[in-house]
């Protein structure tokens, strides 16, 4: 069992997609995310276990994130060979037999239409398990209030790129309060820091999607 | 050796960027006006004026300050009309030999930012990759005919606005996305765009212009050998993109830009995007820095 989350984690790490795939080089013509997922499910590998194997490559790749030793092309890598295992698990996420581990909805703020900062971490906080509502760009209050309302428990994301649309973010951060007072808020994006998190109210703020994902690992563990 | 016919906008004026927004934010007007004569001494055509989201009145006594310093023409870089206003009419054309400043940027969802021509005649970047729908909201432009039909629509407009119109009194963006995460293909769709721009005879003259440092963000500043990756892929676009008109770049006067012998492996990574789809782009990006 270790040796298939072990299997998967190493291919989603390095953003081993599938056989066909000629990248990463050095792992050309070895088998892909997608096949050892498939033949696991095969011979009976619980879907948890894919699942696992999902976050322990995603949580490495993030870590070298954040210490600048592989860039965002990499993470989009990594990403893209851990939708490949997801593919396999989403008969069993619908079923209920594999459990998410929460929701996070995610969007970028009104008046904004960049969604890069928003995609990956969108992608790294689903590798960690979460089911992701993405609400994509150019996102009102009110959108975020009625996901928030439609998935009870959920964590909510915000995004701006663009120092013009930070005062949305605080617009918005003031009306998902007064509406649901409950909810953990998460910002993110280029011109965003702590100073501003702590000044808009906001829950927590990271400069990369892996201390999002360590935090909402905090919150499920308290 | 700067490259010949490239118009640099100088970018370092952003409150986007960390270390000048920490010079803002401290009121520190010396460093800003260092920051204008290094980009006047190294070659910048103009220089950019972006502070974010503060006041208009901060925005008119930077630009005042600004022109004590430097016979460089402004770039008022905001979308906010308020800012645009202020920052236009600070603005006295005859510290700039003459010459009109730049107002970046007008887009389909804030043409009304046209009507300050008429107290201060600009020069405009008119955003390309974005049109409005039909209740007026922003939508972003999929393809080249798209972006344009949208450059078309402005091109179309622009003499009723501008005084004595020619072409060259206008500046297009036809927008440049970081190559580092672009599976949606969008280097191809800004390559023909530029190529359609070109091939107009009706916009014969006119300036092309993108945020070139946005094209290489998020990417390492090395190859595994050494060599610069960000100078070097930006290069590549330029010696690309040139002989089809592009002529500006909102950019920085640091960076060494080149035009690229055919066999450089930056170029060759570009041209190689152009045939492949996908995350297949973003491992060609890797391979190429890797």
């Amino acid at each position: 069992m270790q040796n298939i989350i072990e299997e998967i984690a190493i291919r989603v790490e390095k953003g081993k997609v599938n056989k066909m795939s000629p990248f990463p080089p050095d792992m050309k013509d070895q088998d892909g995310a997608d096949e050892i997922a498939a033949a696991a499910l095969k011979e009976g590998v619980k879907p948890d276990t894919l699942l696992e194997g999902c976050m322990l490559g995603m949580d490495r790749i993030g870590v070298k994130f954040s210490e600048n030793k592989v860039f965002v092309p990499e993470l989009l890598m990594a990403a893209k060979a851990m939708s490949a295992v997801m593919k396999h698990l989403q008969p069993f996420l619908e079923s209920g037999e594999v459990k998410h581990r929460g929701k996070f909805v995610i969007g970028t703020v009104s008046g904004d239409l960049h969604d890069i900062g928003k995609n990956l971490a969108a992608m790294t906080i689903k590798g960690n398990g979460f089911e992701v509502i993405d609400l994509g760009v150019d996102v009102p209050s009110n959108k975020f209030i009625q996901a928030i309302q439609e998935n009870p428990g959920c964590f909510v994301g915000l995004s701006a790129l663009l120092t013009t649309t930070m005062v949305n973010m605080e617009k918005s951060v003031r009306d998902i309060r007064e509406n649901c007072p409950d909810t953990r808020i998460l910002i993110g994006g280029a011109p965003v820091n702590q100073d501003f998190c702590q000044k808009i109210g906001a829950d927590f703020y990271s400069a990369d999607p892996q201390g999002a994902v360590e935090f909402l690992n905090r919150m499920r563990a308290n | 050796m700067p490259i010949e016919g490239l118009k640099i906008i100088g970018e370092s004026i952003n409150d986007s960027i960390p270390s000048t927004r920490q010079l803002f934010e401290t009121n520190d007007i010396e460093g800003i006006l260092e920051l204008v004569k290094m980009q006047d001494e190294r070659g910048a055509a103009c220089i950019d004026v972006n502070v974010g989201t503060r006041s208009p009145g901060f925005m008119a006594d930077i630009v005042s300050q600004i022109q004590q310093i430097t016979t460089k023409p402004l770039s008022i870089d905001t979308p906010d009309i308020e800012i645009a206003a202020a920052g236009l009419e600070a603005y006295r054309p005859d510290l700039a030999n003459g010459r009109k400043p730049i107002l970046n940027s007008i887009s389909q969802s804030r043409l009304e930012m046209f009507e300050l021509y008429k107290t201060r005649p600009f020069i405009p970047i008119l955003l390309t990759t974005e049109d409005v729908n039909e209740n007026g909201e922003p939508v972003m432009n999929k393809t080249a005919m798209e972006t344009y039909q949208t450059a078309k629509k402005f091109m179309n407009a622009a003499p009723d606005i501008i005084d004595d119109f020619s072409n060259d009194q206008i500046i297009l963006d036809p927008g440049i996305v970081p190559i580092g995460s672009d599976s949606e293909g969008n280097f191809k769709r800004l390559m023909e765009t530029i190529q359609l721009i070109h091939e107009d005879p009706g916009m014969t003259g006119v300036n092309m212009s993108v945020g070139l440092s946005n094209f290489t963000v998020m990417l390492p500043q090395k190859c595994a050998d050494g060599t610069p990756v960000r100078s070097a892929l930006e290069s590549a676009f330029l010696t690309m993109a040139m002989p089809l008109g592009f002529n500006m770049i909102i950019g920085s006067v640091k960076r060494n830009y080149q035009i690229l012998p055919e066999n450089h492996s930056a170029l060759q990574c570009l041209t190689d995007i152009l045939n492949l789809e996908g995350f297949d782009i973003i491992t060609r990006v890797i391979t190429f820095y890797s």
